[in-house]
């Protein structure tokens, strides 16, 4: 029962920040910012506790908490709404990528001068919805962390935002929202199927629902998360918002919002409805490799940073739906360590494009000729994160994708075949963008360009040194991960 | 005792005279009369389930009260707003009030 | 004793030595080239007591020996880093070392004073131990990840010099086409994984020969690793890259584009070659697309004016010289092959490293007349050039006919145009040489400064040049022998049976005559006032020169490709996301919804009875409707 309250703390310790923050006068920009760092540096301290504190031996639900919180009320039974948290082998390297990436961001952040009290407030906010999401036991605290994840955005990326803002910002959040409905509908149904009048996921998992209400619901978990995690033809949302969001909003949006959507296929679909995720995988497979393929395509020809870096999460969010699709431990196991993967490395670039960005004040991938010259240390970081978005071995990429490479071969060999491809693919937009814009001579209108900040090189190292130790050493996250996958329902060996 | 259908008749009569008053009422006060009417008609069927169904518990009773509160407090706020729309515009009547659309 | 089970070391210290050079290399003396070359004469010293260990326990019934640990364990699916050692290994390794070797001692020279001088030396450091990690892999996993390693070492070390376009162009294609092979390769690997259960080549082996896998699935999985191969050894049509790659500084190419990366893809066929032998078909197409890179880029070869450029077409013929003898199953001649061509082959690079340290140009239209400034460049050069012809005495003569001996039974096609091949590779190598060294100076400003090169140039040279010399008499059995091997490379490397050097006179006249004819020929028309005969002989067909001058138009067929069909479809697809699934799909969307608001908002129109009767008629359509289900 302690080490729920670890949990708890997850979430607490950034909503205690926002808390502060609200209090916090205006005209101290740097108590704000010093607040927000030290909440980030708490909340990375508490992601890696629930990552190291999580028993490999044992697997199942850790470090759960449980407080009733309405009961035998109206429909409502006994355990009806609870206070549920508790993570399992997927969630906790999740938990540890939140942590990772929120104090990367926040060190990005620390430059923004306009409205930063405001802009943290809802950062915090905004991580809180996440980290309870990826703890949350119950189906309706579930829901209303995944809301509260998803809602902040708007503001985020309609205030502090850039290009076309107001619209990339509504056209996110009319998507995530619309989306969010197709979950609820769905969690009722499972909620009135039951009957048991508890939202309990664990009890609920427990029920054998009939294969017509399976293959009935499954859809709307599948494309209701899908949404967020990029799906196919729901993807549009990704490019432009991502074109819009500030650097950590980008960072924590593609890092690991787009993995609560995979998170939530686990967990309400794969989960609750087994057997409706039997029937509806192989479309959903079908729909993650057009992801793959169609985003790695279309990334070949853009001409902005983050319009790019958004194609191909769209592209590598295809991976996660194909490994999940396979629905075998090893693909499955690929699905959970490639969110993790492309959590830190597409948080790397945005990092990288958002130090470019915020000195030359374009975007334009062609306008640039050479500044690696002038940007060495930048320049490495963003080809590290490249080299692991094409799965290169000793990063974090290949780990993942080999993976999920492996899952499909036992699956699906032809679509496996096609995910393998589209890594070559990747390799090339990767490398066409450094060859245009990083290497060749200077242009001479970049030759102010200054080398990316202290602040920001520390979030970098931090998503490299994350890079680094998946791809060298992955057992802590297989082990972990290993103990939830081989336990959910209908996943094959 | 009175038996339950005559006072659901009696009800019923009396939420038909309210549905009937704010459908035809051009008057903002009379209907909100007429819906003072509709609610009390609630009421009554309120109190006569609670007595009939469940004469051990409360609830029906309970509810009433509750309408009752709530009717109070609409009553107050009505008021109140058509108070300020016949200062500003001399009239009380629903019909030339329709600037509230689209 | 440390022995064959120290063979993890091999790649583990340069391994150290990387990761040292990456963190602190500023801050050590002479920018850490010490760490790295230390790294790499501690595994060579090392390659020695394995190279002990492994004598002592041939036999018979020896195969190799394995030592690793797991890397990674899902359920039944294991990852290992295991590494094996055996002869082929070990002749691979060979090549490695000493070559890495030479090109470390060497870089201290030519790459003196770059402002990146450390990072190259890291670069090297990472590129041994993957190299060396990719020999000794004892499992298709590992030899993958080894195999992208030195590829990005290889895309790092082409775009060296990055500040120029061309090579971060170079270093792209390099990476992107290999990519493409690497592909199939990985598809290779987990459908031999998928049918056997491990990625431990041994037990695939044993699986392939044993008929556990069915003929249709095995074809299929070693026609996607063939593909990696290719791509790997630049073999057409993946053969684009190589040339371009002559973009990084020289000691790159010597050690990366001619000596090891490059014949990856050769070891991996023989590694697996008893699996290729099972299925008949497959060896006449590695023959086919062998033959087809040989003799085209021998051709190419005669027409090049890039010094680097010619001995990179060379590579590439002698890639697919190796390719036909994998193809022929000669895997004895193959190996031999590609140890002695990484000798004399790196010798060359390292030579034009020498003459472009001198003057400064790659054009051998500006060179001439050489031999007199840098006699040392000259006669190690010359020495690489007559074992590149096959000329006796030197390395080639003796690997090469190996190779001939290997195809000449029973494939009597191949074996004319293998004739062809040599012929044509003594005109190249006469050429490049007699432009180099010989005939009047063209460019007097560059010629007047031209010098030799300083002794930790020279020094590789030397070396390079004696192994040259000597390497190719490991064939005979009395010699090997001498040096404690069973006998001849024929009985140190084999695919079933050991075999004795048997000396064909046939062979070895009809070869000898075929590369001498070409060197003697072409002497003649470069001899005494220079290019002129050449350009005469040139301009009897200008179309067929210009042909092979543009190397068949291979590149710009791609580069057409690319543009047309690549970036065709990217801005097809692009195109439809931006405009049929945005501004149709979620735009349209939006513009629906307001449209249908617009027309409906005369709904609202305000009136207070209105919206009181639509209330009403609603309860009450909603109270039928309920009664009527109820009843």
């Amino acid at each position: 029962m302690s080490g729920g309250y670890l949990l708890l703390a997850t979430i607490l310790v950034p909503l205690a920040a926002a808390g502060l923050l609200v209090v916090t006068p205006q005209r101290f920009p740097n108590v704000v910012r010093a607040i927000a760092l030290a909440a980030a540096a708490t909340m990375f301290a508490l992601s890696v506790w629930v990552f190291v504190a999580f028993q490999t031996g044992s697997g199942g639900y850790q470090l759960t908490l449980r407080w009733d919180w309405i009961q035998n009320v109206g429909i409502l039974g006994a355990h009806g709404i609870s206070v549920y948290l508790g993570v399992d082998g997927i969630a906790a390297p999740l938990v540890l990528l939140t942590g990772i990436v929120i104090l990367a961001g926040t060190f990005v952040s620390l430059k923004i001068d306009r409205r930063n009290k405001d802009f943290f407030i809802l950062l915090f906010v905004l991580v809180a919805g996440v980290f309870g999401t990826f703890t949350a036991l119950d189906m309706f605290v579930f829901f209303f962390f995944y809301e509260v994840a998803v809602l902040p955005m708007y503001l985020l990326i309609g205030v502090w935002g850039s290009t076309r803002k107001e619209y990339g910002a509504m056209k996110l959040t009319m998507m995530l929202v619309g989306s969010s409905a197709l979950i609820f509908i769905g969690i009722f149904a499972v909620f009135t199927e039951a009957g048991r009048g508890t939202f309990d996921l664990p009890t609920l998992w427990g029920i054998h629902y009939s294969p017509a209400f399976q293959k009935t619901f499954f859809p709307f978990f599948m494309i209701g998360c899908g949404v967020l995690a990029g799906l196919w033809p729901f993807h549009m949302w990704s490019p432009d918002g991502h074109m819009s969001a500030p650097t950590a909003v980008s960072m924590l949006h593609a890092g690991v919002l787009m993995k609560l959507g995979a998170f939530g296929i686990i967990r309400l679909g794969i989960q609750l409805l087994p057997e409706g995720a039997k029937f509806w995988m192989p479309a959903l497979v079908v729909l993650a490799t057009i992801n793959a393929a169609y985003g790695a395509i279309a990334a070949l020809s853009q001409r902005d940073f983050k319009l790019m870096t958004g194609y191909s999460s769209v592209s590598h969010m295809g991976y996660v739906l194909m490994g999940l699709a396979t629905l075998n431990v090893v693909g499955i196991n690929g699905a959970v360590l490639q969110m993790f993967s492309h959590g830190v490395m597409t948080a790397l670039f945005f990092l990288c494009i958002g130090a470019l960005y915020d000195q030359a004040h374009t975007r334009e991938i062609p306008a640039f000729s050479g500044i690696a010259q002038k940007m060495p240390l930048w320049a490495g970081f963003f080809v590290l994160a490249g080299m692991a978005s094409f799965g290169l071995p000793g990063l974090s990429g290949f780990v993942a994708e080999f993976n999920i490479f492996v899952g499909l071969f036992r699956t699906y060999p032809v679509l496996g075949g096609i995910a393998v491809f589209v890594a070559a693919i990747t390799a090339a937009y990767v490398l066409r963008m450094f060859a245009i814009a990083f290497f060749g001579e200077l242009n001479p209108r970049w030759a102010s360009l200054k080398e990316i900040s202290v602040a920001e090189s520390i979030g970098a190292v931090m998503l490299c040194g994350a890079i680094f130790f998946m791809g060298l050493w992955p057992s802590p996250f297989v082990e972990r991960i290993a103990t939830a996958v081989t336990h959910l329902p209908g996943v094959t060996g | 005792m009175i038996p339950l259908d005559q006072v659901l008749v009696f009800s019923g009569i009396l939420f038909a005279l309210g549905v009937y008053g704010v459908l035809t009422r051009r008057n903002a006060i009379a209907i909100l009369m007429s819906v003072e009417l509709m609610l009390t008609a609630v009421n009554t069927n309120f109190i006569a389930f609670g007595v009939f169904h469940r004469p051990s518990l409360a609830v029906g009773l309970v509810f009433a009260v509750f309408v009752i509160t709530v009717a109070a407090a609409e009553v107050g706020l009505a008021l109140a707003i058509i108070l300020r729309i016949y200062r500003q515009r001399t009239t009380a009547n629903v019909d030339e009030v329709d600037i509230l659309k689209w | 004793m440390v022995g064959m089970n120290a063979a993890w070391l091999l790649p583990a210290i340069p391994a150290g030595a990387f990761a040292l050079l990456l963190l602190v290399r500023n801050f050590l003396p002479r920018k850490g080239d010490w760490v790295a070359i230390g790294a790499v004469t501690a595994s060579f010293v090392l390659f020695f007591f394995v190279l002990h260990d492994l004598m002592t326990r041939l036999g018979p019934n020896f195969h190799g020996v394995s030592t690793g640990f797991t890397w990674l364990k899902i359920d039944n699916f294991v990852l290992r880093v295991g590494f094996f050692t055996d002869p082929i290994a070990i002749v691979m390794l060979a090549a490695v070392l000493v070559v890495s070797l030479m090109v470390h001692v060497y870089s201290t020279g030519y790459m003196h004073g770059d402002s990146r001088y450390g990072w190259f030396f890291t670069v090297l450091a990472l590129f041994t131990a993957a190299m060396s990690t990719l020999v000794l892999a004892d499992n298709l996993l590992l030899l993958y990840v080894a195999w992208e390693l030195v590829g990005i070492c290889s895309f790092l070390l082409i775009g060296f010099w990055w500040e120029r376009q061309s090579a971060a162009e170079a270093a792209k294609k390099a990476f992107v086409t290999t990519r493409v092979g690497d592909v199939g390769l990985l598809i290779g690997v987990i459908l031999l994984w998928k049918k056997v259960g491990t990625f431990d080549i041994q037990t695939v082996l044993h699986a392939a020969t044993s008929g556990q896998i069915g003929h249709t699935y095995l074809t299929v999985a070693l026609l996607f690793m063939l593909l990696g191969a290719m791509g790997k050894s630049a073999q057409f049509p993946f053969h684009v890259w190589l040339p371009d790659a002559m973009e990084g500084p020289t000691p790159v190419s010597a050690l990366i584009h001619a000596a090891t990366m490059v014949v990856a893809g050769i070891y991996l066929l023989a590694r697996m070659l008893p699996a290729y032998m099972v299925i008949t078909g497959l060896g006449t197409l590695i023959m086919v697309i062998g033959m087809i890179t040989a003799i085209g880029a021998a051709v190419i070869a005669c027409a090049q004016t890039d010094i680097k450029r010619i001995i990179a077409y060379s590579t590439l013929s002698n890639l697919g010289f190796m390719f036909v003898a994998m193809g022929a199953h000669a895997l004895t001649g193959g190996m031999f092959h590609l140890l002695t061509h990484a000798f004399f082959k790196a010798l060359l690079f390292l030579g034009a490293g020498s003459v472009i340290h001198a003057v400064e140009t790659q054009e051998v239209g500006d060179l001439g007349g050489l031999w007199r400034k840098m006699p040392i460049t000259m006669g190690t050069f010359v020495i690489a050039c007559l074992a590149n012809a096959g000329l006796p005495v030197f390395s080639g003569f003796f690997s090469k006919d190996l190779v001939l001996e290997g195809v000449m039974h029973g494939n009597t096609p191949y074996y004319v145009a293998l004739l062809a091949w040599v012929f044509l590779s003594g005109i190249y190598t006469a050429r490049l040489f007699m432009l180099t060294f010989f005939g009047p100076s063209r460019d007097h400003h560059r010629y007047e400064h031209a010098h030799e090169s300083p002794p930790n140039m020279t020094l590789p040279l030397v070396v390079l040049a004696v192994l040259t010399l000597l390497a190719g008499w490991l064939a005979l059995d009395s010699v090997g022998r001498a040096l404690g091997f069973p006998g001849g490379v024929g009985e140190f490397v084999f695919v079933h049976e050991p075999e004795a050097y048997r000396f064909s006179f046939t062979v070895a006249f009809a070869a000898t005559s075929a590369g001498l004819l070409g060197v003697l020929a072409t002497m003649y028309l470069y001899w005494g006032g220079g290019p002129e005969r050449a350009r005469r002989f040139a301009d009897y067909s200008p179309d067929v020169y210009a042909l092979i001058r543009n190397k068949f138009y291979v590149d710009e067929l791609y580069q057409a490709g690319i543009n047309y069909g690549v970036l065709g479809l990217s801005h097809a697809v692009a195109w439809f996301d931006r405009y049929v699934v945005n501004d149709t799909g979620v735009n349209g969307t939006a513009q629906l919804t307001g449209w249908l608001g617009y027309r409906l908002k005369f709904l609202q129109n305000g009136k207070l009875p209105t919206y009181a009767l639509a209330m009403i008629v609603g309860v009450l359509v909603m109270a039928i409707v309920a009664l009527s289900m109820h009843s």
